[in-house]
């Protein structure tokens, strides 16, 4: 294993919600108390469903929000506040791919001129030599120079993504952060899409934070996988074991929801209450609500990631809290 | 509810201070105050007078605060034509613009809202057709052309009604007319799209579908619902009522606030000019604060969501 | 035109050229002529704008030499007429951009600040919108005097608010989620994402404000004028020359008649572009 790239250490970031025009501000806790390392050249995998916190865990590790407690560190260095000239020149190193392309594109300028759009800011190379790479970068996403002169209205939902895997490519980032990049998109363009980022990851050697609630797609790309509930990661492990072997309740329960080949669906967990709402989050264990395995300790103790041997952490008091209490 | 109003009476004496410092950094802009209040003839004593009680030697920050002092205590300043103080001036001639504005406001109500609403209950009939003419007719129209227009045909022509002046109440004919009919297009085209929104939300279609008469589901559902849209711009139309009194006193040689505007303005009259703008700013933010009265009282969502605050 | 291929695009605009209703072309036509009429007044007016005709005076429209009649100092009234046009027009042109740029940047600099300098603005735009402009405008004139140049600058302060709104609530919503945060992303400095991105994409919202904003400036601008206040002798204006033509209500109504016609259809034009290409580019305005 490489030195990391990305250090996230104890972040938290909380929303203020009004509820209504006259009503009290709430705090509502997107993210409580991550930590995470992602190693140079390999692929951390996010899961959580909506609402668990991944998107905004990616968007404090991107520095594109400052956490309120906690520090992200990029190849050892902290990061800049955001908007500053120094956070601007650090763009170029690290990248977004985003869930909906056709958002993340300006409808009104024709897609070549927003690949080049990077390299343009910050001023990578002649007028020539970034005409040149703007028909690279079309190749390197397997599309054709005649598509750079087309508006985004005029692409298919996977073609848009690849204009925006490009321009997020433009000026060499070391690190992307890709948020829901396929949900949007068909199943059968899917799987091209992500086999593209495996196939770029490698020539690359690009770091990946790859946020998504597909398992499958996770599983594909990922070497190491977090599991995020209501904010905080309940377990982490390298993908193939931790699908292989999921320890948390929750982890079990998304393992057995998602459709494998070769498995029938008659084990499937299915997990009963309220889908979690980061506005009202249960004291102890925020899954005991839901877990069907709960006892009472998980209704009042918030169960801490422990160690569990083989690379992987859980936070559930019936994984670990038999040896930890054995222990004390 | 509290919280509501609260922020509306301040926001009320926020424009009242706005008004007041906008018209100090343009007197100050414009030269020597007390060259520009008293005039180029007065004495170099009264000038001097006038120095020390206005406090023009002192910091610009002093001033400022000393302004606001002496308007509230009514110091407006005298007239340069006749040396009698501004607010005199102003107040005597309110009245003759009250009988103007008053039945003019009174008219616009009376004909635009009941046009409005039947027009929405009849769409696309002829009346709904002409009340749509009429409006873009009243947009498109500026009341200086439509005062002469009226003077053309119902004084030089047909003879009927005098073109000037204040005699009788002949004469308030043809201006409140000019003021009222422009308005009362507006008005009616307003009306009808507010009716409209409100006729085409699905608790009027339920409320019909589960069999209440017709007149009951526009009388107890859709008025009161329309109604919210409608104030608010009655409000706003106090505004263009005065603009409108600006020019239609001018037309019709009215001796009104507005035609004193006029006129101090051509004369460069500021102690006059400023008193005028003042009085303005608080009418409107009296006519504000009323539609604000209104609106909380009409809308039981801002009722009962300020009860929580 | 989101999912809509080029070629789409290209065969609906062939399309639509033909359905642009009758109301519409006609009031682009007289714009257009408005246009041209403003560009070459003095080349097209037959005499010039202050020529004075003693023997001539309070002549009827339809006579061979002066068409549309003489005023008061036997002064050819289509000459002055053309004349006023192209003032009015030069004025509601100005004061129309002023505000729009004036108003475009305090919404952009409200959106991208937020805090404090948003506050200020929406304080100013509700200052704006509570006092009436006309009000406003005469005692800034008591104040400064007239000029052309201070006209266009002070019409330029009306409807400004308008423009700050929209700007101001379509700024904060690209910036929440979409293109622009996602050229914020790549590093892009502010001017960039509001002049290169942003503006573009809201670039038709302003368009259909400023053909609301338009028509209400030459209205404003001749009721100054009319009054004896905006544009003065012996330049001349639309509004100017009601006001002049009013004194002569009686004997010649035709010098107050032509000027008055012209402002009206003016307007009535501009709104009626103003509706369809609300209509064509943006819906979701009220």
């Amino acid at each position: 294993m490489s030195a990391p790239l990305v250090e996230v250490c104890a972040i938290s970031r909380s929303y203020a919600m009004r509820s209504g025009m006259f009503g009290r501000a709430a705090a509502v806790h997107a993210v409580d108390g991550v930590s995470l390392t992602i190693a140079k050249g390999e692929t951390l995998g996010l899961v959580g469903e909506s609402g668990s916190g991944k998107s905004t865990t990616g968007r404090v590790v991107l520095g594109l929000e400052l956490p309120d407690r906690g520090e992200v560190r990029f190849d050892g260095q902290p990061m800049a506040a955001p908007g500053t000239p120094a956070w601007r020149a650090q763009r170029a190193r690290m990248q977004m791919i985003f869930q909906d392309p056709l958002g993340a594109l300006d409808r009104r300028l024709p897609v070549a001129a927003q690949i080049r759009e990077p390299l343009d800011i910050h001023g990578i190379g002649t007028p020539a030599d970034r005409d040149e790479r703007v028909r690279e970068l079309l190749r390197a996403v397997e599309l054709t120079p005649a598509h750079g002169a087309r508006y985004p209205g005029a692409l298919s939902g996977g073609q848009r993504q690849r204009i925006v895997l490009a321009r997020a490519l433009a000026t060499k980032p070391h690190f992307l952060v890709c948020d829901e990049p396929v949900s949007a998109l068909d199943v059968s363009i899917q799987a091209q899409v992500v086999n593209l980022l495996c196939d770029l990851q490698a020539q690359l050697s690009l770091t990946l934070l790859f946020i998504s609630h597909d398992l499958r797609v996770v599983r594909q790309i990922s070497n190491v996988v977090a599991v995020m509930y209501l904010g905080r990661i309940v377990e982490i492990g390298s993908a193939d074991d931790l699908f292989a072997r999921p320890e948390h309740p929750y982890t079990q329960a998304l393992v057995s929801a998602s459709p494998a080949p070769g498995r029938r669906s008659a084990g499937r967990i299915v997990l009963a209450g309220d889908p979690p709402n980061p506005a009202a989050r249960p004291q102890g264990c925020a899954f005991h609500p839901r877990c069907p395995r709960a006892i009472a300790r998980c209704k009042g103790e918030v169960p801490a990631l422990a160690d569990v041997g083989g690379n992987r952490q859980v936070a559930c008091h019936l994984v670990t809290g038999a040896e930890t209490r054995d222990a004390a | 509810m509290g919280r509501y109003f609260a922020i509306r009476i301040g926001r009320a004496a926020l424009t009242i201070v706005l008004v007041v410092t906008f018209a100090f950094v343009v007197l100050r802009l414009s030269g020597d105050p007390a060259l520009m209040i008293l005039g180029p003839e007065a004495p170099p004593e009264v000038l001097a007078a006038f120095r020390k009680a206005w406090g023009l030697d002192d910091p610009i920050w002093f001033q400022y605060l000393d302004y606001f002092g002496a308007i509230a205590k009514g110091e407006l300043g005298r007239s340069m034509r006749d040396g009698r103080p501004a607010i005199e001036l102003v107040l005597e001639r309110i009245p003759a613009t009250l009988a103007l504005t008053l039945p003019a406001f009174a008219f616009k109500v009376a004909l635009g809202v009941p046009a409005g609403i039947y027009a929405a209950l009849h769409r696309g009939s002829g009346i709904d057709r002409a009340v749509m003419m009429m409006a873009v007719a009243g947009f498109t129209v500026p009341s200086f052309v439509l005062a002469l227009l009226l003077v053309l045909v119902f004084a030089v022509q047909l003879g009927w009604l005098p073109s000037g002046g204040q005699d009788s109440w002949r004469h308030a004919i043809l201006p409140i007319a000019t003021l009222s009919l422009g308005g009362a297009a507006v008005l009616a085209r307003f009306t009808r799209s507010a009716m409209l929104e409100v006729l085409g939300q699905p608790y009027i279609r339920t409320a019909s579908a589960k069999g209440v008469p017709w007149r009951k589901v526009v009388t107890s559902h859709a008025l009161p619902n329309a109604a919210i849209p409608t104030v608010t711009i009655l409000g706003f139309m106090v505004g263009t009522l005065i603009a409108g009194a600006v020019v239609v006193e001018s037309v019709f040689s009215w001796p009104g606030v507005g035609r004193l505007l006029v006129v101090a303005v051509a004369n460069r009259d500021l102690a006059v000019v400023q008193c005028i703008l003042l009085l303005v700013a608080m009418t409107m933010v009296t006519s504000n604060l009323i539609v604000d009265f209104l609106y909380g009282f009409l809308d039981p969502r801002l009722r009962a969501k300020g009860a929580h605050a | 035109m989101t999912d809509a291929t080029l070629k789409d695009t290209a065969i609906r605009r062939r399309i639509s050229l033909p359905a642009i209703p009758v109301s519409v072309a006609l009031a682009v036509s007289w714009i257009v002529a408005m246009l041209v009429i403003a560009t070459f007044a003095e080349t097209i007016a037959p005499y010039g704008f202050t020529q004075l005709d003693l023997r001539n005076r309070l002549a009827a429209p339809g006579n061979a030499a002066h068409w549309l009649g003489t005023d008061e100092l036997g002064r050819d009234v289509l000459s002055r007429l053309l004349v006023s046009i192209r003032i009015s027009l030069l004025i509601a042109f100005g004061a129309t951009a002023i505000s729009a740029v004036v108003g475009t940047t305090l919404g952009f600099l409200a959106a991208h600040f937020r805090g404090a300098v948003e506050q200020f603005v929406l304080m100013l735009t509700d200052f704006q919108a509570s006092m009436p402009f006309l009000i406003m405008a005469l005692a800034v004139l008591a104040f400064f005097g007239n000029s052309l140049p201070l006209l266009i600058g002070l019409m330029g302060l009306f409807g400004w608010e308008r423009y700050a709104r929209i700007a101001r609530g379509l700024a904060i919503s690209a910036n929440a989620q979409g293109y622009a945060a996602a050229v914020r992303q790549l590093g892009a400095t502010p001017p960039r994402i509001y002049l290169r991105h942003i503006l573009p994409n809201i670039a038709s919202t302003l368009i259909v404000s400023t053909t609301l904003v338009f028509p209400e400036v030459i209205l404003m601008e001749s009721g100054l004028s009319f009054l004896g206040l905006g544009v003065q002798p012996p330049m001349t204006s639309l509004g100017n020359m009601v006001g002049y033509g009013r004194e002569y209500l009686t004997r010649a109504p035709w010098i107050m008649l032509a000027p008055a016609t012209t402002i009206v259809i003016t307007t009535l034009a501009v709104s009626v572009i103003g509706d369809w290409l609300r209509d064509r580019l943006d819906p979701t305005l009220q």
